[in-house]
């Protein structure tokens, strides 16, 4: 049965969770952006805005101790950081490039090494979708296969409606758990119509194309040309859903100390230099086809996936202005 | 006091049509030096995908050149090019590059840190009467609403030094400094106010270095930030680092920062790192009377050493 939810019970919702020690991670304001963080009450939701940041954080934390030691008398000792101990999370507000993100991610993380504190907390993880109803020239979900309406990834789907309030689809038992946790909020559908969806502006990409064009081009005059503008910082990566490369650093004083797992980038000057100083990536086009090969030819080949949802925030947040939608568009016309 | 009410009340919209005269200008100055070999490349502006948006391009051909463009959108300082963090684009040859008055600062620190030799670049000047601040209306025409922060109070809209200055200047409607305002703001508050400020600004920060790579001074071939035997700044985004980072930052580049506020455009979390620079600039000033970028000068007063140098602060 479809259900429904009003703007005010969604936030009600939020209230519940929070109160039953559930941790709420939503799109709230953080200075003068959105962010997806941990909510304290349903108030706190912000509904139109595309945070700056994507929720893959939820998951994949910007830094965190893997485990600590301290050298005592009687030697060093170590401490794991227990998975069990991270919390039972719902993210409300997610859109869809965001949703979907999580399912491409997955593969990776499950894969030669099984990475329990990625797995434990996405088992811990309900996503609560939301379609989008407007969207920025950066956008370009439909041409990499998903749109602003796609459930995919969400547990439960909101879709707006006109007048107000969201159509509820339970897309998995996870959002079915929720729907029959709290009944009192959902409603039985009325014949609200959905409010037009978002309409990105590119063209659907040829992204089988666009894969076979980089099985033979590794070397190709066109990565100097895209990228000698490249300034090498890792807004890119930092910003987009499905970049999931990490650093591990020991950190502390001469007694004790964290092992920590930090987000890190491609476009890094030093992401690949060796410990000799031989660096294989050693100028900029060769960073940035890095970037290109990975979401568009390497996880493909690997997992049969592509690694970006579209959600066009390397191109907001690009210093030079590089676009990854204008250049799988121009590879795709090779 | 300034009074912002007013100010807004009369939205000065700013009339860009000589715009056209510097994007043509730029064309012919690029296609002739190219044609003549006089350099290899052109480091100028282009016109992005998106509409009103602009990025920077390295032209090396005289029909490429007819690509380039000036617009509000032309908010990048070229400078970072010319530095050797972009070893891909300095080692090309000799360069042309345009210039706006703001970015001419970056070029003669450059020079005087013997970054770059004023006869190895040809300086593309144009007339500027501002670019579009970040998450600014780019479809609307500029204005007070959406011109920079650094443009409401820029003082080098002609550039100097130039070899070439493309276009000329509109009239300049006054705009009220909102910057220097911030700046008054936070300089009034207390030491432990000031200090929560930008605890709560720096604790945003993800350490994506964005503001170091835009840097056209930030181009240390081993930045102390990235050293990690032994480590000397916590690398990971968490509140001991980012404060460390911030001062580092901060203080390398008191009286260097020319004042182009690439860092800020830049960063992804809208830290406001220009109000920290300006705080450095003004110390620097008042301290030793220097201001950055006005001419090459050799060295900064944080980098030199005299005999003769006040000690009395040592205890
Ligand atoms: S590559 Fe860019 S558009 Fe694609 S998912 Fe990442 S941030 Fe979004
Ligand atoms: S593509 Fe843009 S955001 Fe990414 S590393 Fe290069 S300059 Fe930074
Ligand atoms: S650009 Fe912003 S978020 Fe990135 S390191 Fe600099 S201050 Fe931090
Ligand atoms: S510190 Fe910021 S404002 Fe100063 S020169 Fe560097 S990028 Fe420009």
């Amino acid at each position: 049965m479809q259900k429904t939810i009003t703007e005010q019970n969604l936030r009600a919702l939020i209230d519940l969770l929070v109160k039953k020690g559930t941790r709420v991670v939503g799109p709230r304001r953080a200075g003068s952006i959105t962010l997806y963080e941990p909510l304290a009450s349903g108030g706190e939701l912000i509904l139109g805005e595309l945070p700056r940041r994507s929720a893959k954080e939820a998951f994949f934390p910007l830094c965190e101790n893997i485990l600590s030691f301290e050298k005592t008398t009687e030697g060093v000792k170590v401490a794991d950081v227990d998975p069990s101990q991270f919390p039972e999370t719902v993210i409300v507000g997610a859109r869809p490039c965001d949703a979907a993100a999580p399912g491409i991610l997955d593969a990776v993380f499950s894969w030669d090494y099984k990475d329990k504190f990625y797995l434990e907390r996405r088992r811990k993880t309900t996503i609560i979708g939301l379609a989008c109803t407007s969207c920025d020239d950066a956008c370009f979900c439909t041409s990499v296969g998903l749109s602003p309406a796609d459930p995919r990834g969400s547990d439960l789907f909101l879709t707006p409606l006109e007048g107000g309030g969201y159509a509820c689809e339970a897309v998995t038992e996870k959002g079915e758990k929720l729907l029959a946790e709290f009944p009192q909020l959902f409603t039985d559908a009325e014949a609200a119509k959905a409010l037009p969806q978002a309409e990105p502006a590119g063209e659907k990409l040829d992204l089988a194309r666009i894969k076979s064009w980089l099985d033979g081009n590794f070397e190709n005059p066109l990565w100097a040309e895209i990228s000698e503008r490249c300034a090498g910082c890792g807004a890119c990566a930092f910003v987009c859903p499905a970049c999931h490369c990490f650093d591990i650093v020991d950190e502390g004083g001469e007694t004790k100390g964290c092992r920590r797992k930090s987000w890190d980038a491609c476009g890094f000057g030093k992401f690949t230099n060796h410990a000799s100083g031989h660096n294989p990536r050693d100028a900029q086009p060769k960073r940035y086809r890095n970037r290109i090969m990975h979401k568009f030819k390497y996880y493909d080949d690997k997992f049969g996936k592509t690694l970006c949802t579209g959600c066009g925030r390397c191109i907001r947040a690009c210093p030079v202005g590089i676009d990854i939608a204008a250049v799988l568009e121009e590879i795709s016309k090779k | 006091m300034i009074d912002l009410a007013k100010k807004i009340e009369a939205p000065a919209t700013i009339d860009i049509t000589a715009y056209a005269g510097a994007t043509e200008a730029i064309r012919a100055e690029a296609a002739k030096l190219l044609t003549e070999g006089a350099v290899a490349a052109v480091i100028g502006y282009i016109p992005g995908r998106r509409n009103g948006t602009a990025i920077p391009a390295i032209v090396t051909s005289p029909e490429k050149a007819q690509e380039l463009i000036f617009s509000p959108a032309c908010v990048n300082n070229l400078a970072l090019y010319l530095t050797r963090a972009k070893k891909e684009v300095k080692g090309k040859g000799r360069l042309a590059v345009v210039a706006k008055g703001c970015d001419m600062r970056a070029l003669a620190g450059l020079m005087g840190e013997s970054q770059l030799k004023r006869e190895d670049v040809v300086i593309i000047g144009v007339a500027c009467a501002g670019v579009y601040g970040s998450g600014a209306d780019r479809d609307a025409p500029l204005a007070e609403k959406n011109i920079a922060r650094k443009c409401r109070e820029c003082r080098v809209h002609a550039p100097e030094g130039a070899d070439v200055v493309a276009g000329s200047l509109p009239p300049l409607p006054e705009f009220s400094p909102v910057e220097a305002e911030e700046l008054a703001r936070l300089e009034a508050m207390t030491p432990a106010a000031r200090w929560a400020f930008w605890k709560e600004h720096f604790s945003r920060c993800i350490r994506c270095m964005a503001c170091r790579s835009l840097c056209p001074f930030c181009y240390c071939e081993q930045c102390i930030c990235d050293r990690n035997r032994p480590q000397a700044v916590e690398a990971t985004p968490r509140p001991a680092g980012n404060m460390a980072w911030h001062i580092v930052r901060a203080m390398h580049l008191a009286g260097r920062c020319a004042g182009c506020a690439e860092c800020e455009r830049a960063c992804p979390m809208d830290i406001p790192l220009n109000l920290l620079n300006r705080k450095m600039a003004r110390e620097l000033k008042e301290l030793y009377g220097h201001e950055a970028g006005l001419e090459p000068k050799e060295k900064g007063p944080l980098n030199e050493y005299r005999e003769d140098d006040d000690q009395s602060f040592i205890k």
